[in-house]
């Protein structure tokens, strides 16, 4: 390899780090008070950079769980383009119904994700948190799914300054030594336009930020500012190939967190 | 201490007891119009427990009392709506009261 090119491999290999997938699955606001379909939009992206986003496949699955009822709301997803800071990319919207007051997570299993630079296969099953009226309702209960992580705080209004701990499982066992990739929001998705609003903080120095799970699969972050936060395990799922090349499956939860004014 | 004085100490125990497990939580409540003349109001506090057997009341616009329930077992209680301009009163005892205005069921 030219000196050239091996140099550019290496700056490709050591920007890739910085670069985390993230799949949202977004509404500003978990806290629900009225009844009322709670719009949705399905993001595949760089949050925290206001990077790159890509284009999303149809999703396999979307559905909630409330009460310990699994119920699909595929039907509601429609095809938009999610305008972001760098680029237009695929995405979808989909709406949430919600009446009774609890809590309502919902999990997307989205179409794997052909990631060139890679050459790998993404697919990250994704988790996020909405709760009416305030009552809990099993927001710290496991979907099921092939790997999750499980919160260990509630997720929909963790207190900026105070900390967030979730348990990583794959196939419902605890996954020890893993790592978590951790992001933020830098700019949210505007839910009228699908564009991205302005960015609110900049990039951190030294790339991806890394919790490591316990024996108990168990990761603690300190939440340093309101807003959302996601976290990602990477190639936690038991799906290791899709369509011939290697296939990461990943477990993402979102969670938010507000000032204590 | 006759055994009468003593049950009714024992029963004043389990009652401080039960007030002050309610204390330490919020009560919630919600009702929804289902559309058939009947509303469905429901119940609960913040750290999940149960508001089975809270007194609910429906109140008319002069404070008259339409209708007095508990709360059944899901923590639930529907009633047909009333005439005119009412409220829904979730009674949780002392300092955990809710008042619905009809206005705010949707």
């Amino acid at each position: 390899m030219k000196p050239l090119l091996f140099s550019a491999a290496l700056a490709a290999l050591a920007a890739a780090p910085a670069c985390a997938h993230f799949q949202l699955i977004y509404n500003p606001e978990p806290n629900l008070e009225r009844p009322g379909d709670v719009p949705l939009r399905l993001i595949f992206w760089h949050p925290m950079e206001n990077g790159h986003a890509m284009d999303m496949g149809k999703p396999l699955e979307l559905f909630y769980v409330f009460k310990g009822e699994k119920i699909d709301i595929g039907e509601t997803l429609a095809p938009i383009t999610f305008t972001g800071a760098q680029n237009g990319a695929a995405a979808f919207e989909a709406a949430l119904p919600v009446k009774r007051n609890g809590d309502y997570i919902v999990g997307l299993v989205p179409a794997p994700y052909y990631e060139e630079s890679e050459d790998i296969y993404i697919q990250q099953i994704t988790k996020v948190f909405f709760n009416k009226g305030g009552i809990p309702s099993g927001w710290n209960e496991p979907l099921g799914l092939p790997t999750e992580i499980v919160p260990l705080n509630k997720p929909t209004n963790v207190i900026a300054g105070s900390t967030f701990s979730g348990r990583l499982l794959s196939q419902g066992a605890p996954v020890a030594g893993a790592e978590i990739e951790i992001e933020y929001i830098a700019a949210e998705p505007d839910m009228e336009t699908n564009a991205v609003g302005e960015a609110t903080v900049g990039p951190v120095p030294g790339g991806a930020i890394v919790a490591i799970t316990d024996e108990n699969g168990v990761f603690t972050f300190g939440i340093p500012r309101a807003g959302h936060w996601g976290f990602a395990a990477l190639g936690a799922g038991p799906a290791t190939e899709h369509e011939g090349k290697e296939l990461s499956q990943d477990a993402v939860i979102w969670i938010k967190a507000y000032d204590l004014d | 201490m006759t055994l009468n004085t003593r049950i009714f100490l024992a029963g004043a125990v389990v009652a401080l007891g039960i007030a002050g497990a309610a204390m330490a939580h919020t009560p919630l409540c919600a009702c929804y119009d289902n559309g058939d003349g009947t509303i469905l109001c429901e119940g609960g506090f913040s750290d999940g427990a149960s508001a089975a057997g809270v007194r609910l009341a429906v109140i008319d616009g002069d404070g008259n009392v339409l209708v007095e329930a508990k709360m059944d077992e899901n923590s639930e209680f529907t009633f047909a709506r009333p005439a005119g301009v009412f409220s829904v009163l979730f009674d949780a005892g002392e300092g955990h009261e809710i008042t619905i205005p009809a206005d705010e069921i949707y």
